[in-house]
């Protein structure tokens, strides 16, 4: 079971709230799906103009990929209660959002479940 | 009951016959086009001409798809989305004692779902939109710190491009000729359709603007006529604002080329752009209407529609701004070199 937790989950369905961003990654990521990916953070990198994570995801066959997760500016996630401590460098999280075209490893953050329940939303103000 | 049946009768038979009364001719000309999402209002300017016995048409300056059979019209309308994914908006309707109403929907995958909802279009009066309104503010009124909504805005996405604003956007890659993602100021008219908060401050004849986004302060001369000797063009360019009944108009030139967004449309050094600024009855809300002038580059004029509200809560945070997270992966990417060989394309 808990390997199966280990595992990569990568569900795609709509999306149905009100996401955000401030410019465009139409070039980098996809809105045809959703995915979520279980990992443990490898690689913290919390500055404008984006802020990047390191996901290191196991696959089936128990190999590590690493995904590059990027979300908004440091100034709209900290607006959110989004600090830089909150993520930190082995943390194991569960992260939703916009895959990267063709297969890159690459994520566009809608949303991280912290451990202990805590989900950080990366959108903008209704 | 008799009188009744009688006026619904009449009523009836009314009713298909102002609709045979609008021809495709009828839709010809400058609409105010709105639509209603289930949170918000957006309103465009919708221009339908009849070019070579086919019709063209245009949302805030920008291209749609239009058909038009009697009375009955079809617009396809491309925008992107606040996270900057691309889709449609499919309209149908019916000119109606002239006005034209429908209902559209969203096609295509987007971060912002749409529900399906009504439009509507009534006849254009250059642009008195947002001049209507009864008080004309003291120019210190619209001081404040102030957060984007998401009302108004279109946000078309293609443009009615000349052949130079077209050769210039083939080549063009976005995010890796972005000026942001470097570090390097969006400048006008970007900054100012950005959603992140910005204050104006109103002292000693001029406004300063503060935006929060890349920490950029932007000056506003009211009574400078033109830029002094030798002020270099920059992403800013020179800013003088006057108003106009309870509108601050505020005419920008002297800018130094960028991209209009992340798309990478040009703006050329011979742009003007135009903000027309009206604060609501109460103070507490402010409305943009954003106009591109640039014939190099834009056969019609872009147009964009910003609204926020004030806000007394928040605080304009800092925004330092380290370019590492763009240059390290596309070194580790192996892209650098491709990236070098473009900078004649960058600025």
């Amino acid at each position: 079971m808990l390997k199966l937790f280990n595992l990569v989950f990568i569900s795609s369905y709509l999306f149905s709230g009100v996401a955000v961003g401030h410019h465009s990654f139409t070039s980098e990521f996809t809105a045809e799906k959703v995915i979520t990916l279980h990992g443990d953070i490898q690689q913290v990198w919390f500055r404008n103009p984006h802020v990047r994570y390191l996901l290191s995801v196991k696959t089936s066959e128990e190999e590590s990929v690493t995904w590059d997760l990027r979300g908004s500016p440091v100034v709209w996630l900290a607006r959110k209660g989004w600090t830089k401590d909150i993520i930190s460098l082995g943390d194991k999280v569960i992260v939703e959002g916009y895959p990267g075209h063709d297969g890159r490893k690459m994520l566009s953050i809608i949303k991280v479940t912290l451990s202990d329940g805590t989900v950080l939303i990366d959108r903008a103000p209704e | 009951m008799k009188n009744l049946n009688f006026f619904i009768r009449v009523i009836t038979l009314l009713i298909p016959c102002c609709i045979l009364q609008a021809n495709e001719f009828d839709f010809e000309g400058r609409w105010i086009l709105s639509l209603q999402d289930k949170k918000r209002t957006l309103i465009g300017l919708l221009e339908i001409e009849k070019n070579d016995q086919a019709w063209v048409a245009y949302l805030e300056g920008g291209p749609v798809e239009i058909n038009i059979k009697q009375n009955q019209i079809e617009i396809l309308a491309d925008s992107r989305d606040v996270r900057g994914f691309v889709f449609n908006r499919r309209l149908t309707g019916f000119l109606v004692n002239k006005q034209i109403q429908g209902r559209y929907q969203q096609e295509g995958a987007a971060a912002q779902k749409e529900e399906p909802g009504p439009w509507s279009a009534v006849r254009d009066r250059k642009h008195k939109s947002t001049t209507n309104l009864p008080k004309i503010p003291k120019p210190e009124e619209i001081s404040g710190i102030w957060t984007a909504t998401q009302e108004l805005d279109f946000r078309k996405y293609s443009m009615s491009l000349t052949q130079e604003g077209k050769d210039w956007l083939e080549q063009y890659l976005p995010y890796y000729d972005q000026p942001d993602v470097r570090c390097t100021s969006i400048g006008l008219p970007a900054l100012v359709t950005y959603s992140f908060p910005f204050e104006i401050i109103f002292s000693n004849g001029r406004y300063t603007f503060l935006y929060e986004y890349q920490s950029k302060v932007r000056r506003i001369w009211a009574n400078t006529e033109s830029p002094g000797s030798f002020m270099p063009p920059s992403r800013m360019g020179f800013s003088k604002g006057v108003w106009e009944g309870n509108e601050l108009v505020i005419k920008t030139q002297l800018l130094e080329k960028t991209v209009r967004d992340f798309r990478g449309e040009l703006i050329s050094e011979n742009a003007i752009i135009e903000e027309r600024y009206s604060l609501s009855e109460d103070g507490q809300t402010l409305t943009a209407l954003i106009i591109v002038d640039d014939p190099d580059n834009y056969q019609r004029k872009p147009i964009r529609r910003r609204q926020w509200v004030r806000n007394a809560s928040t605080e304009i945070f800092p925004y330092s701004c380290d370019p590492d997270s763009f240059y390290i992966p596309m070194y580790q990417d192996g892209e650098m070199q491709m990236y070098i060989d473009r900078s004649p394309l960058r600025f």
